[in-house]
């Protein structure tokens, strides 16, 4: 019945799409990978030595630097990890305290909505070690941490200029920013749990924290779980906070592994160096990624077998 | 009616209704000492929530005499503009001095062509996908997934290379052309999830008017796609005025967004840092987004959720 060109038409409405997925993204990883095999350096050279095709990542394994990435990594990824237990909390809070939900909502989210590069603005300034919140509570008559944070265990606000402590900094902002958007997540969660559930905890008298504990937070395993690949995934691509609150520094305490690889091929010009850390940041992705995969063929099937 | 009906559920997505007990109605109308903690907690969370944006605003109106006694979080003695002034039409970024109006001009020159293309791309190819039956669709589906995953480092380089042969690399056109490709895999999902829904009656009905692919995505798509649309608008004018890492890799010197004149007058500092300067240029590159917020806050939560979870 239909005319043959409403066959191709759709196939031709695609093609951009096809073309771009294939050029920019499967053949530019592929082009990534072959690199990272290469000894290119500040231009790239397209011959691989085979008998030492794995050179690139023996460096990398047992650069200083990329230890650090990693550590950093792990470290931000844990306490990132606090925006999804705050999340979590704001939302079962809000969700039964129905009086000014909306309200609560826009200010919890807001963060969200600024670019990560005014956060790192606005939090670098508060932790400035001479005019920040620091000197603020010197001028109440707190007098812990003036000359250094870490020292005798004291929380400071100059920990933005201490090597073992700038990593915390990072971290809380950016669970000020990430945390609004878990409770968003989270308060669909809730909202999609049977109200009976409620009702019938209140009738067996159960206490709330246990309702919590023992029935709803299994119930929203599938909400955690989203929560924290999304988070990983977040954790993996981190560039602008650590740009804009430390660029680094101070020394190379605050590198992730986005910034190393960046700073690889544009300080550095080490661009087979770079293509490596770049797969390696791929298969860091992936680690993450198939535990994604496996979750959403699970929900396709339970939502079908709900059918 | 059936399109009604999918046009509605797209409006409630990401959102179930509530549905309580009674009960719990009632129960609410009481102040009881537990809800007045609750409050009190949340306020107080809500109190943390703002003093970023508290300080930033109260020091750029500051002078740098005030602020050099380090109350951080008093009023400012004298409200100054003088701030607001320097950031936006001095600031340096870099070697030039021209202020954050350069970057504010190329982040609008950078927005529109990126919206526009992206969009139109992700939503062609989202309706093709959904509702032609294209054999390979679903191997596509999962390329495209595992595409909007991918870290953005993997594919810079070849990317810079490629814009450097189309000599557009340095330039705004460029910075707009990879934020298209780069959001392509995440629209097109959105947009493909949400027509999935649409009926196979309504199509069967438009190709048996003999409707082609394209008069069927003008008269009766478009004009169906309004909710998501929105949502997809929000979500990608606040991505695209927020990046950073795109600006800076892309921009080169003539095309720097806002985000990259801000990153170079904060971290590089040449003699003293004013910080009432640097707040005001951030304040100035937070309110676009800021006003989107506050005006469309609601859609704003399902372009969030609807960018990070993808159906």
């Amino acid at each position: 019945m239909a005319p043959r060109w409403s066959r191709i038409a759709p196939q031709l409405a695609l093609t951009p799409a096809l073309a771009v997925t294939a050029v920019a993204f499967v053949g530019s990883i592929g082009w990534t990978v072959y690199l990272s095999f290469t000894r290119s350096r500040r231009l790239p050279d397209y011959e691989i030595d085979w008998s030492e095709w794995g050179r690139q990542y023996d460096r990398l394994f047992r650069d200083a630097g990329w230890e650090i990435s990693l550590r950093n990594l792990v470290v931000l990824g844990l306490g990132s990890a606090l925006a999804i237990v705050f999340g979590f909390i704001l939302a079962a809070m809000i969700d039964k305290e129905k009086r000014g939900e909306s309200f609560f909502r826009t200010v919890f989210l807001y963060p969200l909505a600024v670019s990560l590069i005014v956060t790192g603005a606005a939090w670098r300034w508060i932790f400035n070690p001479t005019l920040g919140a620091q000197s603020f509570l010197r001028g109440l008559g707190w007098q812990g941490g003036v000359d250094g944070g870490a020292r005798g265990g004291q929380v400071a606000f100059t920990c933005l200029a201490q090597p073992d402590t700038a990593m915390y900094a990072i971290i809380l902002a950016s669970v000020w920013q990430s945390a609004g958007f878990y409770m968003a997540l989270m308060l669909a969660g809730l909202k999609g749990i049977n109200s009976e559930i409620w009702s019938a905890a209140r009738l067996d008298g159960v206490p709330l924290w246990r309702v919590y504990v023992e029935i709803i937070i299994p119930m929203m395993k599938f909400t955690f779980i989203t929560c924290a690949i999304l988070l990983s995934l977040g954790v993996i691509k981190a560039y602008d906070v650590v740009v804009a609150m430390t660029n680094g520094g101070p020394g190379q305490s605050t590198w992730v592994p986005a910034y190393f690889t960046i700073n690889a091929l544009s300080a550095k010009s080490n661009l087979g160096y770079a293509s490596t850390a770049a797969v390696m940041m791929l298969a860091i992705t992936f680690v993450v990624f198939i535990p994604l995969v496996a979750l959403t063929a699970w929900q396709q099937r339970k939502r079908e077998a709900a059918r | 009616m059936s399109q009604i009906s999918v046009s509605e559920r797209a409006a409630g997505a990401g959102e179930v209704p509530v549905s309580r007990a009674p009960v719990f109605a009632r129960l609410r109308k009481r102040i009881t000492p537990q809800s007045i903690a609750v409050l009190v907690f949340l306020g107080m969370c809500a109190l943390f929530f703002c003093i970023p944006l508290y300080v930033v605003v109260v020091t750029s109106f500051k002078t740098m005499d005030q602020i050099r006694e380090g109350a951080i979080f008093a009023l400012p003695q004298v409200w100054s503009l003088e701030a607001w002034d320097h950031a936006w039409n001095r600031a340096c970024s870099g070697i030039r001095c021209d202020g954050l109006k350069v970057g504010f001009w190329n982040s609008v020159a950078i927005l529109f062509p990126s919206l526009i293309l992206s969009i139109a791309l992700s939503m062609v190819t989202g309706y093709a996908l959904a509702l032609w039956n294209v054999r390979w669709a679903g191997t596509f589906l999962f390329v495209l997934f595992i595409c909007a995953f991918v870290p953005f480092q993997i594919i810079m380089y070849p990317l810079i290379v490629m814009t450097t042969t189309l000599k557009v690399y340095g330039t705004l056109w460029g910075v707009a052309l990879i934020h298209a490709i780069l959001a392509m895999p995440v629209l097109t999902l959105i947009f493909r999830n949400y027509y999935k829904d649409i009926p196979t009656e309504i199509m069967s009905a438009a190709i048996m008017d003999s409707g082609s692919f394209w008069r069927i995505f003008f008269e009766i798509i478009v004009p169906m796609s309004g909710n998501i649309l929105i949502v997809i608008l929000i979500l990608q004018i606040t991505s695209i005025w927020n990046d950073y890492l795109i600006g800076v890799t892309f921009g080169g010197l003539a095309g720097q967004p806002m985000t990259v004149n801000l990153a170079n007058l904060i971290t590089i500092s040449t003699g003293t840092t004013n910080y009432a300067h640097n707040m005001a240029a951030a304040l100035l590159t937070a309110i676009p987004p800021l006003v989107v917020y506050f005006l469309v806050g609601k859609l704003f939560v399902q372009g969030v959720t609807a960018g990070a979870i993808k159906g």
